[in-house]
C-alpha cells in the first residue's frame, strides 16, 4: 500500500506542481474581469448609468459618449444571471446610479453562459469577479477551463510576446472589433444567425433556460424599481444578413416577452433597434456586431434616450 | 459527479484513503463507506433521485427474503413480479411516459380523432437503465435459486449502488459482485496499480478520443443539411469512435476504479471494432447489456431452439428492446432492427459463432479475408450508427440519402478542417495502439510492462500529457441519458 501511494505521488508531483505554476502565471495576466471589476470596487459609487449584456454591448455600446458618468460593465457572452450578479455585488455601493441599459439580443432569453460553448468563461466571474456562482470545481482553475494549448498560447502571448490581454477602455468599451478588421457581412449574417438560433426551441431544456432569464430579467428590473433607477431594455441593431436568417419564433417571442415583462414596470422603456435604417454596412463589425463607427452612433442614441427618460 | 471531473479527482482518493486506512479493514464499515460514498457521488447529480434507488433497493431486498421463507410457487411468482413491476415501473415511467403518449396521440390523430396531450416535463435519473436491470438480475436469479438472498441491507446496498458503475455499467450480475462484499478485501499492489493503467487509459478514451470527436459528429450531424455526402460520412466515423471512446472509456474507468477497491467488475468491451461478423461485434460490445438480455429475455423465450420463426421472432425481439433501452425514440428501435437484420443471417445459418477468438492471434496483420470481413462489419456499424445518432429517422434518411448521392464523391469540406485533421490523426493512432493490445483486457494492459522504469513513466506522462493537451471542460459521458 505504501509503495503504491509513493508513486502515485511521485508521479502526480510534477504535474499538480506544473498546473499549479501555470495557475498563477495565468491569473498573473492583467484580462478585462479584472479591470472591470478593479474599476468598480474603485468607482461604483460614482456611475450613473451601467451597461450591462454580452458582446453586443462589449462592442457597441462606448461610455464616452454619454453625458452621465457612464461605465460598461458587460462581457462576450455575458448572460443575464451573470448580468445580475454583478449589480447584486455591487447594489451597495451604487449610491449615484440612474440608469441601468441592458441590451435584449436575438439570443439573450435562450441562452446562459454555463450551458453554452463559452461556458469555460464563467471561471472569470468566480476567480475575479469573486462570484460563487459554480457547481463545478472546474470553473474555479484557469488552468482546467481551456485546453492546454490555448493556456500556453495565452502565457506566450503575454510573457514572451508581450501582448497585452486586455481588450476594452478604461470606461469598458470593448475595442478589438475595429472597422479597418471589418468582416465579410453575408457570410458572418448567416453563421451567427445559425449560432444565436436554439433548434430545440421547445424543448424542456430551452424552456428551463427561458423561464430562467425571465426570472433573471424580472429581478433586475424589480431590484431598480426598488432602487428608484430606470432600466433601458434595448435589442441592438443588426445587419440584414443577420436578421434574415434568424428563427422567427425564437425572434417574435423575444421581442414580444420583452414587451410585455417591460410594460409591467413603470420604471422600464424598451428600444427595439434590431431593424433600426440608421444603422449601415459601414456601421457593422460584422453582421451582429457594431464597429468603433456604430458604437458611436448607438451610443449617442442611448444617451439621447436616457436624457428623455428623465 | 463525472469521472472526468476535478470533483472526482478530488473525490477518488479521499474515499481509497478513507475505505483502507480508516475502517481498519473491516469488511462491514468498508460496505457503508461505499453506500456513503456512492450516495455522494450520486447526490452530485441530484440528490432528490436518491430516494428513487433506495426505494428500489428496498423492494428487491425485501423481495429477495421473501422469495427466502417462500416455497409456493404462485406467491413466490407475485413477489418477482413485485420486483419487476416495481423496476420496470419506474424505468417506463421517467424513461418512456412521453414517448408512449406522443405516439399514441400521433396514431390516434391519423386515424382522425383529436386527442389532447398532457405530456409531463420528466427529468430522466442518471442512471437509471443501469442500476434499474442490475436489482433485476438479483430478484430474477434468488427466484431461480440461483443465488442465496442477501439478509446483509448494507452489502446490498453497496451492491445496488457501487459508484464506479452506478449510473453507466457494466451492469452486473448479482451472483458475480453481491459475493464480493461479503468477502472480506485485502489491498493488492498489482491490481491497484493496473486498475490505475486502465483508468489512465480510459480517460484518454474519454477526453482525447471521445470528446474532440464529438465536437465534429455534432458539428457534421447538426448541421447535415450544409454538407456533402463525404463530409456526413466523416460524421458518422467521428460518431463511430465518439461513442466507442466515450462508453468503453466509462467501463474502463469504472473496472479501474473497482480494481483500486478490491472489486473485480466483469469485462464490458473487446476491441469491438475488429470484428469479423455482426456476431461476433455484439459479444464484444456493451458485454454486460448484450449479455443481460441473453440471459433474462432471449433465452427464456426460447433462445435460438425450436423453428425458424422462433428463432427470428426472439432474434427481433432481443435487439429491438435493447435499442428501445437506449432511449425513448423510434431512432433506438430501427437501429436495433437493423442489427437484427445484420445477425439474423448468421443466426439462421448457423454461423453466428464462427469467429470466437481474437482476430489474427499471435500475428502482427490480419488475412486479407480476415481484414475485409473486419471492413464489412466496421462499414455496417457505422451505418446503424447514423440511425443512433440521429435526431430522428427523417433526419437519418436525409443524412443517408445525401451520403448516396454523387456528393458522396467531392472532398470533405467542414468549419475546422485543420484541426479535425490533427484529431483524424489521432483516431488513426489510438485504433493501432488497440489492434497491438487486442489480446490483453485493454488496450495498453501489457504495453510497457516489461520496459524500463522511465520509458514506462515516459509512458504515461506522454497520456496525461494528451489528456490536458486535448481535455477541455469536462463533458458528460452519452451512456448517462440512456
Amino acid at each position: 500500500m505504501k509503495k503504491f501511494i509513493i508513486k502515485i505521488i511521485f508521479i502526480s508531483l510534477p504535474i499538480l506542481l506544473s498546473i499549479l505554476f501555470m495557475e498563477i502565471l495565468l491569473r498573473n495576466i492583467p484580462n478585462d474581469y479584472e479591470l472591470k471589476k478593479e474599476y468598480l470596487d474603485e468607482h461604483s459609487s460614482e456611475i450613473e448609468t451601467i451597461i450591462l449584456g454580452s458582446s453586443h454591448s462589449f462592442y457597441g455600446i462606448n461610455p464616452d459618449y454619454f453625458s452621465t458618468k457612464t461605465f460598461n460593465a458587460s462581457h462576450i457572452s455575458q448572460s443575464l444571471n451573470y448580468d445580475f450578479e454583478i449589480i447584486k455585488k455591487y447594489q451597495n455601493n451604487f449610491n449615484n446610479l440612474k440608469t441601468i441599459v441592458l441590451p435584449i439580443s436575438y439570443f439573450t432569453l435562450f441562452g446562459k453562459l454555463e450551458a453554452g460553448s463559452e461556458s469555460w468563461r464563467v471561471k472569470n466571474y468566480i476567480i475575479y469577479y469573486g462570484l460563487n456562482s459554480s457547481k463545478s470545481l472546474t470553473d474555479y482553475s484557469e488552468v482546467l477551463s481551456n485546453r492546454i494549448n490555448v493556456n500556453i498560447k495565452r502565457l506566450v502571448s503575454y510573457y514572451v510576446l508581450g501582448n497585452s490581454a486586455i481588450s476594452c477602455t478604461r470606461l469598458g468599451w470593448g475595442t478589438s472589433y475595429n472597422s479597418k478588421n471589418a468582416r465579410d457581412l453575408v457570410e458572418s449574417g448567416k453563421t451567427a444567425a445559425k449560432r444565436h438560433t436554439r433548434d430545440d426551441i421547445n424543448s424542456d431544456k430551452s424552456q428551463q433556460i427561458f423561464n430562467d432569464n425571465i426570472l433573471a430579467l424580472n429581478s433586475i428590473i424589480k431590484w431598480c424599481k426598488d432602487n428608484n433607477h430606470k432600466i433601458l431594455l434595448l435589442t441592438p441593431p443588426a445587419f440584414e444578413t443577420y436578421r434574415q436568417n434568424l428563427n422567427l419564433e425564437q425572434l417574435n417571442t423575444t421581442i414580444k416577452t420583452t414587451s410585455e415583462v417591460c410594460s409591467n414596470y413603470d420604471n422600464c422603456t424598451y428600444m427595439n433597434l434590431l431593424s433600426d435604417t440608421n444603422f449601415v454596412s459601414k456601421d457593422f463589425y460584422d453582421a451582429d456586431h457594431l464597429s468603433e463607427i456604430g458604437a458611436k452612433k448607438l451610443s449617442r442614441l442611448i444617451n439621447e434616450k436616457i436624457i428623455e427618460m428623465k | 459527479m463525472l469521472f472526468n471531473s476535478i470533483d472526482f479527482a478530488i473525490f477518488l482518493p479521499i474515499v481509497f484513503i478513507l475505505y483502507w486506512f480508516v475502517t481498519n479493514n473491516n469488511l462491514k464499515l468498508q460496505n457503508f463507506l461505499i453506500v456513503a460514498a456512492s450516495s455522494l457521488f450520486y447526490g452530485w447529480w441530484d440528490w432528490r433521485f436518491l430516494s428513487l434507488i433506495l426505494f428500489s433497493t428496498l423492494v428487491d431486498y425485501l423481495v429477495g427474503i421473501g422469495l427466502s421463507k417462500q416455497e409456493n410457487k404462485h406467491k413466490r411468482k407475485v413477489l418477482l413480479w413485485t420486483s419487476i413491476l416495481v423496476n420496470l415501473g419506474f424505468l417506463g415511467f421517467f424513461k418512456y411516459y412521453n414517448f408512449f403518449l406522443d405516439n399514441f396521440i400521433t396514431a390516434f390523430t391519423f386515424f382522425g380523432t383529436e386527442i389532447k396531450s398532457n405530456s409531463l416535463n420528466i427529468i430522466l435519473p442518471v442512471g437509471i437503465s443501469f442500476y434499474t436491470f442490475q436489482t433485476l438480475s438479483y430478484s430474477i436469479d434468488v427466484y431461480k435459486r440461483k443465488l442465496e438472498p442477501t439478509k446483509d441491507f448494507v452489502a446490498f446496498s453497496a451492491f445496488v449502488s457501487f459508484f464506479p458503475q452506478l449510473v453507466a455499467g457494466p451492469i452486473e450480475r448479482a451472483t458475480h459482485l453481491l459475493p464480493q462484499f461479503y468477502k472480506k478485501r485485502t489491498f493488492d499492489y498489482s491490481k491497484a496499480v493496473d486498475g490505475m493503467r486502465q483508468i489512465l487509459w480510459g480517460l484518454f478514451k474519454k477526453i482525447v478520443i471521445a470528446d474532440n470527436c464529438a465536437e465534429y459528429a455534432n458539428l457534421i450531424f447538426n448541421n447535415s443539411a450544409d454538407y456533402s455526402g463525404s463530409t456526413l460520412v466523416l460524421g458518422a466515423l467521428f460518431f463511430t469512435f465518439q461513442i466507442y471512446g466515450d462508453f468503453s472509456g466509462y467501463s474502463d474507468i469504472a473496472i479501474g476504479t473497482s480494481r483500486l477497491f478490491g472489486f473485480d467488475l466483469m469485462r464490458n468491451f473487446n476491441f469491438p471494432y475488429f470484428s469479423r461478423d455482426i456476431a461476433e461485434f455484439w459479444r464484444r460490445w456493451h458485454i454486460s447489456l448484450s449479455t443481460w438480455f441473453r440471459d433474462y429475455l432471449y433465452i427464456p423465450l426460447g433462445g435460438s431452439r425450436g423453428g425458424t420463426w422462433m428463432k427470428v421472432r426472439n432474434t427481433f425481439a432481443i435487439f429491438i428492446v435493447s435499442g428501445f433501452w437506449h432511449g425513448a425514440n423510434w431512432t433506438f428501435i430501427v437501429w436495433g432492427a437493423l442489427n437484427a437484420i445484420y445477425f439474423l443471417p448468421l443466426l439462421l445459418t448457423n454461423n453466428n459463432r464462427n469467429n470466437l477468438e481474437t482476430v489474427a492471434q499471435g500475428k502482427f496483420l490480419p488475412s486479407i479475408k480476415e481484414l475485409a470481413f473486419m471492413l464489412l462489419t466496421f462499414g455496417l456499424t457505422v451505418f446503424a450508427w447514423i440511425f443512433f445518432r440521429a435526431d430522428n429517422i427523417g433526419h437519418a434518411i436525409s443524412y443517408i440519402s445525401e451520403i448516396l448521392s454523387p456528393s458522396l464523391f467531392s472532398i470533405p469540406k467542414f468549419a475546422g478542417m485543420g484541426r479535425a485533421l490533427t484529431i483524424i490523426i489521432l483516431v488513426v493512432t489510438f485504433v493501432f495502439v488497440e489492434w497491438k493490445g487486442r489480446e490483453g483486457q485493454y488496450a495498453i494492459s501489457n504495453l510497457g510492462i516489461k520496459w524500463k522504469r522511465p520509458l514506462r513513466y515516459a509512458m504515461y506522462y506522454a497520456i496525461i500529457i494528451a489528456i490536458f493537451w486535448f481535455g477541455g471542460k469536462e463533458q458528460q459521458f452519452i451512456y448517462f441519458q440512456f
